[in-house]
């Protein structure tokens, strides 16, 4: 998991989803954001700046903490 | 995946970064007739390397702060005297330009109190680098948006189309459908970047690249498969990397005048190039890295306790705001404060790049490449050091040519034979015989990068580098991908082995060391201009790439 989505806050809006540039992130069958290729993440925070209600934020992996 | 579907436009866009959006919005100026497309991988408001934002153009002929000769002067010590002067030339003369439409369209230049842009020096020569603050991309995006040109964003391009020996379109797939389509028209410029995920990061972590991860050399391939010629892959770049943090930042810090220190706190470049010290050309300094590392003084970091602290607050609101707000979390949990703590850096990953390096299509002084009507902009073009300023103006140019040129409406080719052999591809992949993920895959062939192919070289390395990917090749195409997506990171992962292979091929070829570290040859370790102050070309040949200098 390289992000923490609060799907509190969350508004299904799936801007992250349609910005992100590595195709990472997806919307679940209620459009709830997560990540289905985790692994493409380069961390370049274009889902954190997209959010409006800002709920993303970037957490770095182990490897790279 | 078994549909298709065909788009006639006049004129193909293959990548909405900053050398295709700008592009496309010069040819729709030019001529609002036009059927302008563009096709991006992701989306075109932050896609390419640019696409977070950027905090200067390295590259601008300011007037009043330099010349178009100064500046091709001063690309030409960068390029170790290996570059086609004429696009250097341009992209001197239209920078300019290019920074007075962005600042029309609402990026920011911070000014002096006199009122000036701020010009710093980068360059080992001369002052060509102006601030700039605003979100570039989605800038663009409106622009493009605003003209009515049509953008097929998630539309990786896996294939040109060709109709005798001209370009004929670029067949995508639909990563939201999997349905493949042709785009067809008489011109296509190839505008996606250069190649990122060549050598394999320290991290292990196959997207922890220096350079825009998603741009993997595609355009490379997809051009010299259609029969255009690709120069500079001997110029394998590493570049100064925040230890454990993805992406670019050093030409921030050496413009704001950062030094660069080892573990004893020498400010080592005194012993490497005394004159230029931070500002020697990128690979005398990462070669002077090297030798310190090797020498067990590392490790290497930037440090920022000598500047004032309105050029640190610069420097930290040039990167937190306007290039990699995500470099602000990771300096708080690193417990980096600028003013009081150096940022420890490491040597990325080799990389392949026309923007900040060598390496690129070769065209000619409008962007066309030998096949006619395929051109190439940005990172994927030999427009060595062209950085930003460039993709832009080589997007401008290109776009002009094609307006002047083309003749309006479809090229009425029909690509079937190209969806055709497209589908058995991916039928192929979706049986996945080799039972390898794509990953492993990748993991292997940039490990054997960084052992055989990464510089220091020598003949020995680079035949055992293509000796051991040789088989890879015939591999590859039997790798899994079930999904559009999957697809997209094998068409990825085939087009790094691809550049590696190029890489491998140049550096044979160039018996002598160049370029400082880029191309240091421990057989040839002496620099021969007599011999080779001139291009490799590789070329498309009938039994494999053909390696010859360029013909003067």
């Amino acid at each position: 998991m390289n992000l923490l989505i609060d799907l509190q806050c969350c508004t299904g809006c799936g801007a992250c989803v349609e910005h992100c540039p590595g195709h990472v992130l997806s919307q679940d069958e209620e459009g709830r954001p997560y990540e289905r290729y985790p692994d493409d993440c380069w961390y370049c925070g274009v889902c954190e700046t997209e959010c409006p209600a800002q709920c993303i934020s970037l957490l770095f992996p182990y490897l790279i903490r | 995946m078994n549909r298709w579907e065909t788009v006639q436009a006049d004129f193909v866009i293959v990548g909405g970064g900053a050398a295709g959006t700008m592009a496309a919005i010069r040819a729709k100026e030019l001529n609002p007739d036009m059927e302008v497309v563009i096709v991006e991988k992701a989306e075109i408001s932050r896609s390419g390397a640019a696409g977070r934002g950027m905090d200067a153009l390295n590259n601008v002929v300011v007037p009043g702060h330099g010349t178009v000769e100064e500046y091709v002067e001063a690309v030409d010590i960068v390029a170790d005297g290996v570059l086609q002067p004429d696009i250097t030339r341009i992209i001197g003369e239209r920078s300019f330009g290019i920074l007075k439409r962005l600042e029309q369209w609402g990026c920011r230049f911070p000014r002096t109190p006199e009122g000036d842009y701020i010009v710093n020096a980068f360059h080992p020569k001369g002052r060509f680098l102006v601030e700039m603050r605003g979100d570039l991309k989605k800038i663009l995006a409106r622009e493009v948006s605003s003209l009515g040109i049509r953008v097929y964003n998630r539309h990786p391009v896996l294939d040109l189309v060709k109709s005798g020996t001209r370009i004929a379109g670029a067949v995508a797939l639909d990563l939201g459908t999997g349905v493949l389509k042709a785009f067809l028209a008489p011109a296509v410029l190839l505008a996606s970047g250069g190649a990122a995920r060549i050598g394999l990061p320290n991290t292990g972590y196959l997207h922890g690249t220096f350079d825009c991860p998603w741009c993997n050399g595609e355009a490379y391939k997809l051009g010299f498969e259609a029969g255009a010629s690709l120069t500079g892959f001997e110029y394998t770049c590493r570049s100064a990397m925040t230890r454990d943090f993805n992406g670019p930042g050093q030409s921030t810090f050496i413009r704001h005048g950062a030094w660069l220190v080892n573990g004893l706190g020498e400010r080592f470049m005194e012993r490497y190039d005394p004159q230029r010290m931070e500002r020697a050309p990128a690979g005398i300094r990462m070669r002077a890295m090297m030798e310190e590392e090797r020498a067990g003084r590392g490790p290497i970091a930037f440090s920022f306790r000598h500047l004032p602290s309105k050029v640190i607050e610069m420097i930290e609101e040039g990167i937190f705001e306007a290039e990699r707000p995500t470099m602000r979390a990771f300096f708080r949990r690193r417990g980096i404060d600028l003013k009081r703590t150096p940022v420890e850096v490491v040597m990325s990953e080799v990389y392949l790049c026309g923007g900040h390096g060598l390496s690129g299509l070769v065209a000619d002084r409008w962007g066309e490449t030998s096949v006619q009507g395929l051109f190439a902009a940005g990172d994927c073009l030999a427009n060595p050091y062209g950085f930003l300023a460039g993709a832009m103006v080589m997007g401008e140019v290109v776009a002009e040519r094609v307006v002047e040129r083309a003749a309006p409406g479809p090229s009425g080719h029909d690509a079937r034979d190209r969806i055709d052999r497209l589908r058995r591809a991916l039928e192929r992949h979706g049986k996945g015989r080799l039972g390898v993920s794509v990953r492993d895959f990748e993991y292997k062939f940039r490990r054997l990068v960084n052992e055989f192919l990464a510089p220091p070289k020598s003949e020995t390395k680079l035949r055992r580098f293509l000796h051991l990917t040789e088989p890879m090749l015939k591999d590859q195409e039997d790798l899994p991908a079930r999904d559009p997506h999957e697809v997209m990171k094998v068409f990825e992962a085939k087009a790094g082995l691809f550049c590696a292979r190029m890489a491998a091929e140049a550096s044979l070829f160039r018996t002598e060391s160049r370029f400082g570290l880029y191309h240091q040859r421990v057989d040839y370790p002496e620099k021969n201009d007599a011999q080779w102050k001139t291009r490799v070309i590789l070329s498309p040949g009938p039994e494999g790439p053909v390696v010859e200098k360029e013909r003067s």
